[in-house]
């Protein structure tokens, strides 16, 4: 186990007196999807925890899976991996091209009667370096450090094939419709699976050890047959390595901050938050935001920076954000359409282009 | 359809109507007579409400005839049938498919430990205990799997070959026992599509399975495997029987920190 450094004083001040926040595999996820936005970054690294912050500055959000989906995908799983997983060995054969012979499987979901995660993590570790003959981990307990801090992850299966290398197998149970599936939940999926080819290969230590392409397994139509479909997860695994290494270098997010700055709730001795909101308003208004509507489903703060957006094009979404690239607001916006505003000079092609659309709008209607 | 019902709730309220004013007017005699007639109509009323209430609903259809074998008896004939340790869940499905009377897999959860119990209270007192399967590596109680205690240690230890040996082992011979039934009832060949889907060979659409087929695919695959999973059996098994007391070797040992050096080979 790789010794941890200390972490830096300033997070702890950052984050007031409360320990840190854990992070999962779909916090991690979570952080690759909006990489621009540095507000995310530092809370994120410093381990503040975001739910309480967003419902002390009285913008919760409504977060959390539904326990009729976290059901439904247990239920589904169970099927795949009963009988010494016969539907899933029977998928990873097509896909995979398993041998008849690499059927070896292996429990780690506990080690005899014991689940703490130490010891599953251990044990996992073992398996998966030196259990060679083995073909299918079930559930084996990866470990990753995150700013500072080690993070339990837990992927679905990972399988071995003896000719080539080790492939993250995710269950989901979105259903694959006509070879289509939602394409949200599969870039949720792909970049949790990304997650897990990370945390294994830092495990293994040889990166060409660990497929590109994961697995993923989802109810075939409409009923209850899986189906496999192969994803390549390259893209996500940059995104995840940049965030990574960014949250690492905690000197440079933190060197922008004024010194002494606190998003502590300060809590009273009930545990209620005491700190003054409009306080915490300007100690967050340091960190600059980037928000996207997106964020809205996958950040605890989004409510809050939405609100802190309105008027901002960026409020609008991605794609309206860069066609006007260099206008930050919607009142400019509008002025450079009506002509009552020439703009900077660096604004003039996005003036000249509003202006135009201003006019065939005004013609066509 | 509510007819009389709702003349009669309009009745009883004029006459409620009529009672007060009798009563205020001081009428005695009038509104004792008003009084009668309010109670005939409210008994007429409670009648025709009666009346109107549903058909009781249909009896539910019979249930399956109750099991005449205690649950055990059961477990244990599924698992004979099957000639491997088993998840609670087929140990159901096969019950189901050659049994009458049904078991749920929420009954089988405490069994085992029930089981160990009795066990330990008084040991071979029974000529059978239903009881775990074990690892081949730690000899922990392998999740979720009962086993019989008649069978040999070899049988009931899991290595990691055994989850598919033991499915291909159960699907021979539940084609095998299928095959001897004259009608196999729908059940039974859901069951048997269940296995031949996820063995090569052994059938190409749910109607197609035929139990020979199935067993020939099982058997076939089964050869693959059975060399390599009985040395990693036979050889766990020898480990269990030179280490583990007589309990231990039915229900498992409990993995202490202590087995880490010794057990987690």
């Amino acid at each position: 186990m790789p010794k941890l450094p200390p972490p830096d004083p300033r997070l702890a001040l950052l984050r007031g007196s409360v320990p840190p926040k854990r992070h999962n595999a779909r916090t991690i996820a979570a952080l690759t999807t909006n990489p621009g936005c540095v507000r995310r970054a530092v809370l994120d690294t410093a381990g503040i925890d975001k739910d309480a912050l967003a419902r002390h500055l009285e913008f919760p959000a409504p977060f959390g899976q539904s326990s009729f989906a976290i059901t439904r995908g247990n239920a589904f799983e169970a099927q795949l991996k009963a009988d010494g997983c016969a539907e899933l060995l029977t998928l990873l054969r097509e896909t995979l091209e398993l041998d008849l012979t690499e059927v070896a499987y292996a429990d780690l979901e506990s080690v005899g009667d014991n689940t703490s995660e130490d010891v599953r993590n251990t044990y996992s570790e073992q398996q998966l370096a030196h259990g060679g003959e083995n073909t299918l981990f079930d559930h084996p307990l990866l470990r990753l450090i995150v700013a500072g801090q080690s993070v339990y992850l837990e992927p679905d299966l990972v399988a071995f094939q003896h000719q080539g290398r080790f492939h993250v197998v995710e269950i989901k149970s979105f259903a694959v419709i006509d070879g289509q599936a939602d394409p949200s939940k599969v870039a949720a999926a792909a970049i949790q699976s990304a997650v897990y080819v990370h945390a294994l290969r830092q495990l293994l230590g040889r990166p060409e050890a660990v497929a590109d392409e994961v697995v993923l397994v989802c109810p075939k139509d409409f009923s209850n047959r899986p189906v496999a479909t192969k994803v390549d997860v390259r893209k996500q695994l940059l995104v995840l390595d940049h965030q990574l290494k960014r949250m690492d270098d905690v000197d440079t997010l933190l060197s922008a901050l004024p010194a002494g700055l606190s998003l502590g709730l300060a809590p009273g001795p009930d545990g209620t938050p005491t700190r003054p909101v409009g306080e915490l308003t300007a100690a967050l208004g340091e960190m600059s935001a980037r928000y996207s509507p997106d964020c809205l489903s996958h950040c605890e703060l989004g409510f809050f920076c939405r609100d802190e957006a309105t008027g901002c094009t960026d409020a609008l979404g991605t794609a309206v954000r860069e066609q006007l690239g260099g206008v930050d607001t919607v009142a400019e916006a509008l002025q450079l359409a009506q002509g009552t505003w020439a703009g900077d000079e660096y604004q003039a092609e996005v003036a000249a282009v509003l202006r135009t659309t201003a006019r065939v709008f005004s013609e066509t209607a | 359809m509510t007819g009389p019902a709702e003349a009669l709730e309009r009745r009883i309220d004029d006459l409620r109507a009529a009672v007060r004013r009798a009563v205020t007017a001081g009428d005695r005699a009038r509104a004792r007579t008003l009084r009668t007639e309010l109670h005939r109509a409210e008994q007429e009323w409670e009648s025709a409400l009666e009346a109107l209430a549903p058909e009781p609903a249909p009896p539910a259809p019979v249930p399956a005839p109750a099991a005449l074998l205690p649950l055990r008896e059961q477990v244990h004939q599924a698992l004979t049938l099957l000639g491997a340790p088993a998840a609670p869940k087929l140990i159901v499905q096969v019950h189901e498919a050659f049994s009458t009377g049904g078991i749920t897999s929420a009954r089988l959860t405490s069994l085992r430990r029930d089981e160990e119990r009795s066990f330990r209270s008084a040991p071979q007192m029974r000529p059978y205990y239903l009881c775990a399967a074990l690892t081949a590596d730690l000899l922990a109680p392998a999740r979720g799997l009962l086993a019989v205690s008649t069978w040999p240690m070899a049988t009931r230890v899991i290595g990691p070959l055994s989850p598919r040996v033991d499915f291909l082992t159960a699907a021979a011979r539940l084609a095998e026992q299928i095959e001897r039934l004259a009608d196999p009832g729908p059940s039974a060949r859901r069951l048997l599509w269940r296995f031949a889907a996820n063995i090569p060979g052994a059938a190409t659409g749910p109607d197609q399975a035929s139990p020979t087929a199935v067993a020939a695919a099982a058997l076939a695959e089964l050869d693959l495997h059975r060399a390599a999973d009985q040395r990693h059996r036979d050889d766990a098994a020898r480990r269990a029987r030179d280490r583990l007391d007589e309990a231990q070797q039915l229900f498992g040992t409990k993995f202490g920190v202590v087995a880490r050096g010794a057990g987690a080979t």
